[in-house]
């Protein structure tokens, strides 16, 4: 029985259980709702929860157990021999697991009779070009033991789902039948009902924390992996970014400094745009601007942060990186020649830096602005300028708020994936020369992971080493940029 | 002009006229804050302005040295002259005006710097020192004239921001006299202040009487009594009366002042 | 000044120095302060300048892919070729394939251009028609059995060079290194423009359509991404929105002071700032290497930009019951509901236009995000057929507005570039009619307590 068609029934069963349990407090009030300890609405809710939430905590609970299980008990079933010849148990693992699904799919077609797929031996079917007709294609011929052990996936994998559906609707079945006797006239439906709804509240806002945990558990675990196969020392310190994707293993250069340094060099030229003209601009709207023009170009301005990046990635490829081709390529106006190609660190760092004033020039604005007036009246009644009051008194004042906002940015544009992807262009190269073409750490998280990626080999599994780099990096930009804001609006607060 | 310099003395109590105010108008938006005020304030004397809250008092005080300009909804209509030049004559620049009219706030508000830093920077930026030695010479004066030396000298270095109360204010008086101002306007300087400090802030008013002439706007009627030697009564955006203390305080001509002064209205 | 510096004791500065007259210092100042001003001012006007130029790369290049170029060809539905029995059965007629059709379409074009003289050969003047062609009048040839024999005029689609050429968009000289048409065919399409037998009409394929392999830009369209996209968002609207609600909630109204809403609070405002990519390689490993969803699929790409707009949401969604004034609240614990009554009763139902515009809003940058897409598999070309049904959108392979945007810019052919920055003036109006709603809902009911 598919999950959805169990969740389903679940749902049904909840809301008979919300029928009944309302009418039976009715009945146990005789019908009159001021008997009640609460609304008869809540000793419904009070049923239709009782049934449904525990069925749902199985059902999650069972998902999530169940492949485990299974794959420990198939798993000892793989011969060394045939881990070997494959490169990784999670290879071997997957064919297995493909070749149970191919089983399954020949059954639901027709190909094989129900209890055939558990029996076909090795020796008598051709198990490749059989799966290959019901539309499962194998990378390569399937062994013996695959074979067995597939089967033993698949009877496990029907068993288990069985079992599954059983214990969900027995659990929705026993929270029905309690709460449903439980509902008497002085039971305390409301007080239970509000403890469950906070309960709810409770595990939605975990989900952020488990969301952390997921990133940072996923990160951990495939880098891990991928430093099994690929030594931790030479990534972290390697000058080279050459991986090969002819075989598995072997042949790859995967040193991460070429593509730190692209990362760096481009997000220090976006911010070299974006840091004066977001300043100014804010310094200008807040110090200057009459209310006008502050209602008009500050949203102008905001529209900017509203652009997907991916429009930014077409503009840097498209636009801007012809025209500066235009410029300082071969035949350029500048006749330097200091470009061959569209995509370079300045494309991207330049087309990332409009990206990045709003974001400076709103933060800074704030941070401005939380800068007491009594600080300017002081400045003024002194005769200072409004430009020495910015300069000598409200920028030194802002200026922990402003370093956290440009460290923010910072941290933006190393996350940044689109812009460079298109940008930037694909070659790793530790080079000072900005008008060539270089890659960073997202894009190559990118190529890495696009396609069709099996997760055993170092090239796709250097992604989730990259992706820790990346977190760790701007995670840390981010919590130090927070503090210094926190700590600047404390001073003013 | 001779003879108007003349007559003007003639008018005053011996004394020379710093600041003279001919049917002052102010508007915020629409609201008429401030009416047909004049008014002559005398050089070398502290002149108290008192009312109830809303009255204009503050109003009027930050007319005089134009920081009403910071605000865009108002707006200055009849003369301010300082020494006979009007004050909102467009050849004036502000910057150069409040140089020459400080100002001291309700509020402390020292800038986050360094003492030294918050003293030397009026001098600074109007470049009244040539070398690091002048401006030293220059903080320390200033320091001393607010009563502040001997608390903070060994100390230039630390944070304006982290003294008491009324060492803020005195320090805020003596970035206000750093840049060596004629007219010096306090704005309430001790609603923020407790007893103490407002004491030792009322001492150092006296004392800076000497070198300048000194307007302050108060809430508080004894406050006026002790350190003013001229009083002004400002009523719902009117100058109703303006004398000597003396005179105010023991025999308003005013019933208004009158009913002030006895705690009937404010 | 001499006086000032000779003598700089306070108070007993220089009197009589005028102030009708600027000193030079002030005038030294007032022009740095006007320096000073035009450099806030160039800051600015270089931004909107920017964002000038970025509009207008994206409309003077966008806008010709909502056009296409149509020729308007007579073709000879000849029975010898379409179905050689002659006894119109449908099953014949289907055997016969697009190649069968290609000489029909052929024979039509040389009859066209007959009487114009040209240096295309006649095998070389299907080149100006898209490869699409053949399909066209097959399927109508299947849909209308009875027309066999007849001549019927079809409007059918031009290549892409021929569409562009009359874009502007191809130049005669791009054409010199081009195998796909010659500078003959441009003469020849400028003859046929001169007698009106092309066309060039709204294109609705283009919205509408699905995209279409690297050779055919002129068929390839944005409605398949676009159902995509939209499935994407049903998942995180009917996602975020009750878990970020949920979440605000407890931590604005119920959550005590202690350790464990310090860390739920630090993780929220830290999830906001994790770069997208982050979040692809989360659903990466979580919905596709641990739960085995189906790769490529609305429902994994949905469930990824959830993880990724709830900070937004929740962030948004706390401000506004924050806004929300205590003496409701205590209005309602005082007339005895409990206070889970009184959230869900009052407090929750007067932050909601700010819930739903912070809600709108957290859609929109979902809407736009690429990255995220790129790393489960909804590139490449997928997003090639419709959605059978509900489910079937919500778990077969399909793509995203901007990731079809992102996989035509990487297509060689320029042709494809004009796609991508038509894709883009597409997602621009769906994320500007958002913001716009996001706007009236803010206007409409915006509260001031």
């Amino acid at each position: 029985m598919s999950n959805l068609l169990i969740v389903i029934i679940v749902f049904g069963l909840g809301a008979i259980g919300f029928l009944i349990g309302r009418n039976r407090a009715m009945a146990s009030g005789e019908g009159d709702m001021r008997n009640l300890h609460s609304l008869p609405f809540y000793y419904g809710a009070n049923v239709g929860f009782s049934t449904m939430i525990p069925a749902i905590g199985v059902l999650a609970l069972w998902l999530i157990a169940q492949p485990f299980a299974i794959n420990n008990a198939v798993s000892g079933m793989l011969s060394a021999d045939n881990i070997e010849a494959a490169g990784s148990r999670s290879l071997v693992m997957s064919d297995v697991r493909r070749v149970s699904e191919g089983l399954d799919a020949a059954v639901t077609q027709g190909v094989l009779a129900r209890d055939e797929a558990s029996e076909i031996a090795f020796d008598t079917t051709d198990v490749r070009a059989l799966l290959a007709s019901v539309g499962v294609a194998l990378g390569s011929e399937v062994s013996a033991d695959t074979l067995r052990a597939a089967q033993r996936y698949r009877v496990m994998a029907n068993r288990g789902n069985l079992l599954k559906t059983i214990a969900v609707i027995a659990a929705a079945l026993a929270g029905l039948a309690m709460s449903y006797r439980a509902t008497t006239k002085d039971f305390r439906a409301r007080n239970v009902v509000e403890r469950g709804v906070l309960m709810l509240l409770i595990c939605a806002a975990s989900i952020a924390v488990l969301t952390t945990l997921g990133i940072i558990l996923s990160l951990i675990f495939n880098t891990i992996e991928f430093f099994r196969l690929y030594a931790a020392s030479e990534f972290f310190l390697g000058l080279r970014w050459n991986p090969s994707f002819s075989g598995r293993g072997g042949g790859s250069e995967l040193g991460i400094l070429p593509l730190l340094w692209g990362t760096l060099y481009i997000s220090f030229v976006a911010l070299l745009v974006a840091v004066p003209l977001g300043l100014f601009a804010a310094i200008y709207l807040s110090e200057y601007a009459s209310k006008r023009v502050r209602s008009v170009a500050k949203p102008l301005l905001e529209i900017l942060a509203g652009i997907p990046t991916i429009v930014y990635g077409l503009f840097a490829l498209l636009t801007v990186g012809p025209l500066l081709v235009d410029v300082f390529g071969n035949d350029g106006l500048l006749g330097v020649g200091w470009m061959s190609g569209g995509t370079a660190v300045m494309t991207a760092g330049l087309v990332m830096g409009i990206m990045l004033i709003p974001f400076v020039s709103s933060l800074s604005d704030d941070i401005i602005n939380a800068v007491p007036q009594a600080m300017r009246d002081g400045s003024y009644g002194l005769g200072a300028t409004q430009s020495e009051t910015v300069r000598q008194v409200i920028l030194p004042a802002a200026l922990p708020g402003i370093v956290g906002a440009i460290l923010l940015a910072a941290s933006r544009a190393i996350g940044e994936t689109m812009i460079v992807v298109l940008g930037a262009g694909a070659a790793a190269r530790l080079s000072l020369n900005p008008f060539e073409a270089m890659t960073t750490v997202t894009a190559k998280i990118v190529s890495q992971l696009t396609g069709d990626s099996d997760f055993a080999s170092p090239e796709a599994l250097v992604a989730f080493a990259l992706g820790i780099t990346l977190f760790v990096i701007t995670l840390g930009l981010n919590i130090f940029a927070l503090y210094i804001v926190r700590k600047y609006r404390e001073q003013y607060d | 002009m001779e003879d108007m310099v003349h007559v003007e003395r003639a008018m005053s109590t011996q004394q020379d006229i710093k600041i003279k105010a001919n049917t002052v108008q102010v508007y915020y938006g629409e609201n008429h804050a401030i009416k047909d005020v004049d008014v002559e304030i005398a050089d070398k004397t502290v002149t108290a302005f008192i009312g109830p809250s809303g009255c204009g008092k503050s109003t009027f005080l930050r007319c005089i040295n134009r920081m009403n300009d910071t605000i865009d909804i108002c707006r200055v209509e009849g003369d301010i002259l300082i020494d006979g030049e009007d004050i909102y004559h467009p050849n004036v620049d502000p910057v150069q005006l409040r140089a020459k009219v400080g100002m001291v706030f309700q509020k402390p508000n020292p800038f986050p710097k360094s003492i030294y830093d918050n003293v030397a920077y009026g001098p600074k930026i109007h470049g009244l020192a040539r070398n690091k030695a002048e401006l030293d010479e220059i903080v320390e004066k200033s320091l001393r004239k607010a009563a502040l030396w001997d608390e903070v000298k060994d100390r230039l270095d630390a944070a304006g921001t982290g003294m008491s109360g009324g060492q803020q204010q005195r320090l805020c008086i003596a970035r206000a006299i750093a840049t060596q101002p004629e007219v010096l306007l306090m704005d309430e300087p001790c609603s923020a202040l407790d007893p103490i400090a407002t004491a030792q802030v009322e001492e150092l008013i006296d004392e800076l009487r000497q070198s300048f002439s000194v307007v302050i706007v108060t809430h508080s009627m004894q406050q006026a009594a002790r350190v003013s030697q001229k009083t002004a009564f400002f009523h719902l955006g009117n100058l109703v009366e303006f004398d000597d203390t003396d005179k105010i305080f023991t025999n308003p001509q005013d019933p208004r002042t009158e009913s002030y002064i006895s705690g009937r209205i404010g | 000044m001499t006086d000032a510096t000779a003598n700089p004791i306070p108070g007993t500065a220089s009197k009589g120095k005028s102030l009708l007259e600027q000193d030079d210092r002030t005038k030294r100042r007032n022009a740095a302060e006007k320096r000073f001003r035009a450099y806030g001012i160039a800051a600015i006007s270089i931004g909107l300048l920017f964002l000038l130029a970025l509009l207008w790369a994206i409309i003077n290049n966008g806008i010709p892919a909502f056009t296409q170029t149509f020729i308007n060809l007579e073709v000879e539905l000849a029975e010898e070729n379409l179905d050689p029995n002659g006894n119109r059965s449908l099953e014949d007629i289907r055997k016969v394939s697009t190649f069968g059709y290609n000489p029909l379409i052929g024979a039509a074009l040389i009859a066209e251009t007959a009487d114009i003289e040209t240096e295309v050969s006649d095998g070389d003047l299907t080149k100006i028609l898209s490869a699409s062609a053949a399909a066209v009048v097959r399927n109508y040839v299947i849909e209308n059995p009875d027309q066999i024999g007849e001549t019927v005029e079809f409007r059918l689609l031009a290549s892409s060079r021929v569409d562009g050429y009359l874009k502007g968009r191809v130049q005669r000289e791009d054409l010199a290194r081009d195998r796909n048409l010659d500078a003959a065919h441009l003469d020849l399409i400028d003859e046929m423009v001169t007698r009106g037998s092309t066309e060039r009409v709204f294109n609705w394929d283009f919205i509408l359509g699905a995209d279409a392999s690297e050779s055919r830009p002129e068929q390839a369209g944005i409605g398949v991404s676009m159902l995509g996209s939209f499935f994407m968002m049903i998942v995180v609207l009917f996602a975020a929105l009750p878990i970020g609600v949920a979440a605000s909630i407890y931590l604005e109204e119920f959550a005590p002071q202690n350790k464990f809403t310090d860390l739920i609070e630090v993780n929220i405002s830290n999830l906001a700032a994790v770069p997208s990519i982050v979040f692809g390689i989360l659903g990466l490993a979580v919905f596709i290497q641990f739960a085995h969803l189906p790769q490529s699929a609305p429902l994994v790409g949905g469930l990824t930009l959830t993880l990724m707009t709830l900070p937004t949401i929740v962030i948004s969604t706390r401000a506004s019951l924050k806004a929300v004034p205590p003496s409701i609240r205590d209005a309602a614990l005082g007339v005895g509901a409990s206070k889970m009554q009184s959230v869900f009763h009052h407090v929750l139902p007067l932050a909601m236009p700010g819930i739903l515009t912070g809600t709108i809003i957290g859609l929109a940058q979902a809407l736009g995000e690429t990255a995220p897409l790129l790393l489960i598999g909804m590139v490449g070309y997928i997003a090639s057929n419709y959605p059978d049904g509900v489910a079937s959108g919500f778990l077969d392979p399909n793509s995203a507005m901007p990731a079809q945007i992102y996989e035509w810019a990487k297509r060689a052919d320029p042709a494809y570039y004009e796609r991508a920055w038509g894709g883009i003036i597409v997602l621009l109006l769906f994320l500007l009619t958002m913001n716009i709603i996001a706007i009236i809902l803010r206007r409409r009911f915006e509260r001031r307590w």
